[in-house]
């Protein structure tokens, strides 16, 4: 029960939840918010906020971590993009390649949060 | 995290050479474009630029292969041809410049292979 | 404009540097017997004279700093003397029966042509190479 109460909390407020009555009465008693779930990994040492981002221990840390990356990389490659448009002495290379990372990070991404929603229902499904 | 699915030494390696090989293009495309131009001296990749990148490239050093930049200098072996001091050999500068191209198309594949490689890991497709 | 195609500015300005030198080595040629133009006087032969025009200094992305493009600066009147020849028949012919012809030698100008076509093709093959890199790259990560 731990493990499925310790999930529900990751995703209590996040739109991936599904909008059934059941589970949401079923966790109120346990479940804290996303934002307070940040807050208690920013005050785990080692945690930090931007730049280079140490090893972090909680899974939602990950998480976050993965789509600053994303948002990061995409951010890149539109400025490259747009200074090519523009005449701006970035090579065609530098730009293409900006642009297929930002890419397969995004594919990754969706990976993961495919995997994610799949094991996720696939706990739904678990008689209890 | 998401730097570190592209911090792969040969990915960052072919990304520098790339670098590298357009800026030598330019001086190429430059020396050509002079050859018939009073006192001017060719240029090219600077020889200590040269140096760094072989040996970060055998080092395998990411953070050291991540922040290289290319420089051109004036080719200060070249002898002058012409009695007005310029030193631009045709022949040779459009053969270094194939050899500029074949070495792009090179690297090109080997930066698709590396992303093609990692589309694989991550969706399990090919495409 | 986009530069997709690496060296354009300095190959373009080559190009019609050497495309400028073909067109007065050919009016040389055509005017090489010419003994009296517009002007009375015969034909004087024409040269082209290359300067360097420094290019603006690109940004510090690696790109050189200073590429220097070729320029026609001026096209000069050659003041050698012409030759004269002796044809007492020649409608131009002065008092000794001397025709002052043009300077211009036409092996001095078959020869520049050579070297302004072969600098001209280089220049196209140079072109073609960013053209072609440029190509690649865009094909970069396709599968």
């Amino acid at each position: 029960m731990n493990a499925i109460t310790s999930i529900r909390q990751l995703w209590s407020g996040t739109p991936l939840v599904p909008a059934g009555s059941a589970e949401e009465t079923a966790s109120a008693s346990g479940s804290i918010p996303a934002a307070e779930l940040r807050q208690l990994n920013a005050a785990q040492p080692g945690a930090s906020v931007s730049g280079v981002q140490p090893p972090e221990t909680s899974f939602a840390g990950l998480l976050g971590q993965m789509v600053e990356g994303v948002n990061a990389k995409q951010g890149i490659a539109a400025q490259a993009l747009q200074d090519l448009q523009g005449g701006q002495t970035v090579s065609l290379h530098q730009a293409m390649i900006a642009a297929e990372e930002a890419n397969v990070s995004f594919q990754l991404m969706v990976e993961v949060r495919n995997r994610l929603l799949d094991s996720y229902q696939e706990l739904m499904r678990l008689q209890v | 995290m998401i730097e570190a699915l592209f911090n792969q030494p040969s990915y960052l390696g072919a990304k520098r050479m790339l670098d590298a090989l357009a800026v030598r293009h330019e001086a190429l495309a430059a020396n050509v474009a002079n050859a018939e131009t009073p006192h001017y001296k060719r240029i090219d990749l600077a020889p200590s630029f040269r140096a760094e990148l072989q040996s970060a490239l055998a080092s395998r050093d990411a953070a050291s292969l991540s922040t290289l930049q290319p420089r051109v200098s004036v080719d200060a072996s070249a002898l002058p041809l012409n009695r007005d001091g310029n030193t631009v050999n045709l022949e040779h500068e459009l053969v270094e410049l194939g050899q500029n191209t074949l070495q792009h198309t090179v690297e090109t594949q080997m930066v698709s292979a590396a992303l093609a490689k990692l589309r694989l890991a991550i969706t399990g497709k090919a495409a | 404009m986009l530069n997709i195609i690496p060296s354009l500015a300095s190959t373009t300005a080559a190009l019609d540097a050497e495309s400028t030198r073909l067109e007065v080595i050919s009016q040389n040629i055509a005017n090489a017997n010419t003994t009296r133009g517009p002007d009375g006087r015969p034909y004087q032969r024409q040269e082209v004279v290359f300067e360097n025009a420094l290019q603006q200094a690109k940004a510090a992305n690696g790109a050189a700093p200073g590429l220097v493009a070729p320029q026609v600066a001026s096209i000069q009147k050659d003041p050698r003397p012409g030759r004269s020849v002796y044809q007492p028949g020649h409608p131009d012919a002065d008092a000794n029966g001397m025709v002052q012809f043009p300077n211009v030698d036409i092996y001095e100008e078959m020869a520049d042509m050579i070297v302004a076509s072969r600098t001209y093709e280089a220049n196209l093959a140079v072109l073609k190479n960013g053209r072609s890199m440029a190509l690649q790259d865009l094909s970069i990560g396709k599968h």
